[in-house]
This record gives C-alpha cells, sequence and structure tokens, in this order.
C-alpha cells in the first residue's frame, strides 16, 4: 500500500536522532538538544507548559451527550485573541492575550458572558471598619453594561435594564466635529450572531465594559468546523490558551495569594501592602475584632485569579 | 512564526532532485524520500505542545510549494510531499493542512488537471488526503501570532521551481499563430483577385513579408530555447555554487562565463541567419538587426536565494561573486529586435 513506501525499514525510536541523518533540520535539531542536554539537569515539562497544551488539546474530539448541542457541519469557527487591560512594562514586547473558539452561530452576548476580567471582580469600597462586609457587591453585578465595536459599529449588551448604552458618548463625540470617521452606529448585542458580522482577520476591534475597561479582541482565524474539533455546543465559547499571571503572595506568609491590600498602615512596612484574608486579621484586630492602628483597607482582586 | 531552521532547505533540496528526475510518478518521489528518511524529520525529544506546533510549521511550510506559481512538477512533488509529512506526523490527533478559501478553485482545476493528463497516482493521492480530512479550509492561508518580529523575515523561494513567467508564449500562442496564417492565405488571395494575373498577386502589391508568420515562429521558438538554456545555465551555476571547493568555482566560473559567450553567440548567429531575404523591391528597407540593452531583456529580479549554512562563512562573498559574475554576461543576452515594419494591413 502507499503508506508502506513512507515508514522505514527499521523501527527507530522517534526520541533519538540518528548520527548519519542527511537533513540539516535533524542536524540542527541535534546540536540544539545536545546543548541543552549539557545545560538543563531536569528536563521535563513546567507546569506552565502543561498547562498551556492541555488548555490546547482538552476538548479536541469531545461529543455531546444529547444530539441537539452537536454542531453543525458546515459551521464556522471564530479564533479571537482578547488581550488583557493591564499594562505591566515588561508586557512592552508582547501584550499577553488569551484566545477563544467560537462558532458562527453563537450571539455576542455568550461571548460577552464568557470573557473572565478580572475588574469585574473588583470591590469598591474602604472596608477597614467592618471587614466581614466585603464581598457583597462586586462590580460585575453593579455595571452590567458592555459593548462591542466591530467595523463601525457599536453592540451594546441591552439585556438587563441597568445597562446604559456606554457608546453613546463616543458617538456624539465623533457626530460632533468632523472627525474624519464614518457613520458609527450602535445596535443591541444580543441580536447578532457572529455569522452575522462582516469582520478583518487581524484588525483590531474592542470590547469594553464597567465603562473604562477596555480590552482589544483580534480575530486571528476563520475556519470551518471539522471532524477533529470539539463538537459540543456547550462548551463553546472555549478557551483555548490563557497568559499565566503570577500572582501576588501575602507578604507575611508569603503562600497564600493576596485578598486585602492597606494603604497608609502604621503596622505595614511598606506601601501599599498585601495581605491574605488570615493574615489580615491577625495583624489589624484583636481578638474581639476591634480594629488596631490605623490604615486603609481595601479587598484586592488579583489579576492571575483565573490561572 | 519562526520558521523551523534547516527545514526549508531540506524541502527544497527533496522536491529540487525530485524535478531533476524529470517524473511526476510517485514511486520516484518516495524513493527520493525513502533515501533521505524525511519522515525522521520529526524526531528528536519534543514535547507534545512544541511538537504541535512544529508540525503545524512543517506543514505550512510544504503547503506553500502546493500552490501557484510554481510549476507542476514541483506542485506534484509539493502534494506528495505534503502526504509523506500528513502520514508521518507524530502528533495525535494529527495536525491539518492549512488551505485558504481563495485557493481551493485552483487545486481544484490543478486535481481535474491531473485527471486529465492521466497521472493517477497523484489524484490518488489527493483523494486519499481528502478522505483522511487532512485539511482545514480556512479564510486566510497563515495563521497569525502577534510577537513583534525582531526582523522580517522574507520567503525566498528558488527561481528554478517557478515557472518562467512566458509573457512572449502566452501572446504568439498555436491559436494565433494559426489565425495569423488563415489571414495570410486570405490576404494572398484576396491580392491574387484583384491582381490582372489570377495565380499571383501583382508585384506592386508585395509590401509584406510573404513569410512573416513562419518568422514569427521560430522567433518565439528561439525566445522559449533561449529561456531554458539561461535556466540550465542558471541551475549549472547554482549547482557548482554548492560545491564546497573555491578555487575550482573560480576557473568553473570562467569557464561558465565562456560557455555563456559560446550560448550567446550560437543564438545570435541563429537569429542572424533567420532574416529573410527582402525580396528585391523592397532591398532599400532590408532587415537591420540590432542589439537590443538591457533594458529590452526581460527583467528577472535575481533575489539570491538564502541558504541557511552557518558552518560556511564564505557563502555571501562566494555569492557575491557569482552575482557580478552573471550580472554582465546577462545582460548582453538580448532579443534581436528587427527594425523593418511588421505591419499587417
Amino acid at each position: 500500500s502507499i503508506d508502506m513506501l513512507m515508514s522505514s525499514d527499521k523501527e527507530k525510536d522517534p526520541d533519538v536522532i540518528s548520527e548519519d541523518s542527511s537533513l540539516l533540520t535533524l542536524r540542527i535539531r541535534k546540536k540544539a538538544l545536545d546543548r541543552r542536554e549539557e545545560t538543563i539537569i531536569v528536563d521535563r515539562a513546567c507546569r506552565q507548559e502543561t498547562l498551556a497544551y492541555e488548555m490546547e488539546s482538552h476538548a479536541i474530539g469531545k461529543r455531546p451527550d444529547s444530539p441537539t448541542d452537536l454542531v453543525e457541519e458546515g459551521e464556522l469557527l471564530l479564533t479571537l485573541n482578547i488581550f488583557y487591560p493591564v499594562i505591566f512594562q515588561k508586557h512592552k514586547d508582547h501584550k499577553p492575550y488569551q484566545t477563544v473558539l467560537v462558532l458562527g452561530t453563537q450571539k455576542l452576548t455568550e461571548l460577552r458572558d464568557s470573557i473572565s476580567c478580572v475588574s469585574d471582580l473588583q470591590i469598591g469600597g474602604e472596608f477597614s471598619n467592618q471587614p466581614d462586609q466585603a464581598p457583597e457587591h462586586i462590580s460585575k453585578d453593579l455595571y452590567k453594561s458592555a459593548f462591542f465595536y466591530f467595523e463601525g459599529i457599536f453592540y451594546n449588551d441591552k439585556r438587563y435594564p441597568e445597562c446604559r448604552d456606554l457608546s453613546r458618548t463616543i458617538i456624539e463625540w465623533s457626530e460632533s466635529h468632523d472627525r474624519g470617521y464614518g457613520n458609527l452606529q450602535s445596535v443591541k448585542m444580543e441580536d447578532y450572531v457572529f455569522n452575522d458580522l462582516s469582520l478583518k482577520i487581524g484588525f483590531p476591534y474592542l470590547f469594553c465594559h464597567q465603562g473604562n475597561c477596555e480590552h482589544i479582541i483580534i480575530i486571528t482565524d476563520i475556519r470551518l468546523i471539522h471532524h477533529d474539533d470539539c463538537l459540543d455546543r456547550n462548551l463553546y465559547p472555549l478557551l483555548i490558551k490563557k497568559h499565566w499571571l503570577c500572582t501576588r503572595k501575602c507578604f507575611v506568609c508569603k503562600m497564600y495569594t493576596a485578598r486585602w491590600v492597606t494603604n497608609r498602615d502604621s503596622l505595614a512596612p511598606e506601601d501599599p501592602c498585601f495581605f491574605c484574608d488570615v493574615c489580615f486579621r491577625m495583624l489589624h484586630y484583636d481578638a474581639e475584632g476591634n480594629k488596631v492602628g490605623e490604615f486603609l483597607a481595601y479587598p484586592y482582586v488579583d489579576p492571575g485569579i483565573f490561572n | 512564526m519562526s520558521a523551523v531552521p534547516g527545514l526549508q532547505a531540506d524541502c527544497e533540496e527533496l522536491l529540487g532532485a525530485f524535478q531533476r528526475a524529470d517524473t511526476v510518478r510517485f514511486e520516484r518521489f518516495a524513493e527520493l524520500w525513502r533515501e533521505r528518511r524525511f519522515h525522521t524529520v520529526f524526531y528528536g525529544r519534543i514535547r507534545a505542545l512544541e511538537r504541535n506546533k512544529l508540525t503545524k510549521k512543517t506543514l505550512e511550510l510544504a503547503q506553500q510549494y502546493f500552490l501557484p506559481p510554481y510549476a507542476f512538477q514541483i506542485r506534484v512533488g509539493a502534494l506528495y510531499l505534503l502526504y509523506g509529512l500528513y502520514n508521518t506526523q507524530l502528533c495525535q490527533p494529527k495536525q491539518k493542512i492549512r488551505i485558504a478559501l481563495k485557493d481551493w478553485p485552483e487545486i481544484q482545476k490543478f486535481q481535474q488537471d491531473l485527471i486529465d493528463s492521466q497521472h493517477y497516482d497523484a489524484a490518488y493521492i489527493f483523494r486519499a488526503l481528502r478522505l483522511a480530512r487532512a485539511f482545514h479550509f480556512t479564510a486566510m492561508p497563515k495563521l497569525l501570532n502577534y510577537r513583534t518580529k525582531k526582523k522580517i523575515e522574507e520567503n525566498e523561494f528558488k527561481e528554478e521551481f517557478k515557472d518562467p513567467s512566458n509573457r512572449v508564449n502566452s501572446l504568439i500562442t498555436n491559436d494565433v499563430l494559426e489565425e495569423l496564417m488563415n489571414i495570410h492565405d486570405h490576404y494572398q488571395k484576396m491580392k491574387c483577385v484583384i491582381s490582372a494575373d489570377k495565380s499571383q498577386p501583382d508585384k506592386a502589391l508585395s509590401l509584406i513579408k510573404d513569410d512573416f508568420v513562419v518568422t514569427l515562429k521560430d522567433i518565439t521558438l528561439e525566445h522559449q530555447e533561449w529561456q531554458q538554456n539561461r535556466m540550465k545555465l542558471f541551475l549549472n551555476a547554482k549547482e557548482i555554487d554548492e560545491t564546497e571547493n573555491k578555487k575550482q568555482e573560480d576557473t568553473l566560473l570562467e569557464s561558465e562565463g565562456s560557455e555563456r559567450a559560446n550560448a550567446l553567440a550560437r543564438i545570435k548567429y541563429r537569429s542572424y541567419s533567420a532574416v529573410a531575404e527582402a525580396s528585391k523591391s523592397r532591398r532599400h528597407r532590408q532587415v537591420k538587426l540590432e542589439h537590443s540593452e538591457a533594458g529590452k531583456s526581460p527583467s528577472r529580479s535575481r533575489k539570491t536565494s538564502r541558504r541557511p549554512q552557518p558552518a560556511r562563512r564564505d557563502s555571501p562573498e562566494v555569492r557575491g561573486e557569482m552575482e557580478v559574475a552573471k550580472g554582465t554576461p546577462i545582460q548582453h543576452i538580448g532579443m534581436p529586435v528587427i527594425t523593418e515594419e511588421n505591419s499587417d494591413e
């Protein structure tokens, strides 16, 4: 058969590159491997790599339990890169992003719901006097408005009555003087699916929520759905790549992720200072729960919380 | 995407060998493949994540050779290469070959060509790939990623793989020549009809060269031959360049130069002799052959294909030499320009 012509006559171990290889690729690769062997003591996948690989491949080939959830043939699959809004100095060269797979027949609202941004979880307010009441209203519940901007049209989330049209300001601004922007329109997000949009690949678009938290969205790929893809509709939008952010640990125990940040704290060595819940209470409140010392405390949500 | 080091060289070497074998049979390709044990290109202790990326890049590189403007033989070779790489990859589940939507009609045309020219093995291979669901149908051929590249790498493809852009041939096709012949005959007959002597056109009416169609055909054939010769010389020069011995190269360059000069002389001689003798009434408008300037020759930018040779540090200078040596003779290759009006009335 045809396949037989390809395989070699002797079974070789794919991990070993033979010495007499005629391929330039292999010679270069062997040099790199030898160098790695000399310099690295233990050569195995670190947890970031394992995580990245798992995320990429965990959903491959999945099939749904009920046939109504099966993705049809001829469905489009879009790959979106959603960039993080934080701007750290170390991200100058390349901004970190997460990659999401979206079906063509999915609504924009489903994508909106799947974007997990740390600013959604922020809790506003100073809670040094009542630390137990802190996690009551996260920003996601308070400020529900959001919009997408694709190709001159703002898609506003109008599902809840609290949602406001954030894009109105921008449209009014662009219409007030001749700024050179064409007609900007504003429509409702929940009425549209991705198949309705006309999009450019590689062109940056915007997702804005919380009034001023802006994420750039870039579409990197559109292709037809394939037999080997995940065909369970419920799993989409599917996250396949995520940037790993290091979490800030508590200053005291250096073990737990920081949950509180204090300013102007007479008990803390630096300003601002991060504490986990346990250490925070132990340091700043006595046995009866009274406040000790002067400080301002805010609940803190670390960007790496989604790791 | 940063390229896999050495992969382009290996692929081009394999495709070059396939081109030289001058056949499109799969058995021949499989032999060449087995000689080089190409399936080992995925070997080496590579962990799963990187292996996926590597395979994707490999398939993407091979896929580029599958599309026009490459020559037919190269495209068939690329098809076989894709088949081989797809089946011998170590990833599980297998990485797919990306085909852009805009390329798909051309590929279907290519498959039709294969079937029409009875290259059934190639057509079978293509069908096998499709049955194995080896293709991703995408909007854009290249998957984007967002690292700022330190320098933009340009993909230099080998010139020999491309079909020589044959403008002259596409203009003066067989159909055109046939039509010209017909019109010419018709014209001659009209001249006979209106002249006094019914069997021969009037002497006063002979305003064009009678056999201009034949001459035109000869000239086009010569152009084609000249192009092929130039290609061969270029290929020879490339092969010679790849040998290690520099001194040998110098002497060979010289002999190449003389080879080229000979080839030129031969072509010129033939074109000189191709000029027809004008009839007596038109002797004052005898054809004069002029050398065309360098500008007239079809300008083909000679991109030096960057061959990744980390060990050879003298290659850039050698290449520079090659360029200079090639530059001067080639400028003199010119198409003979016939100054006489070759009008069709």
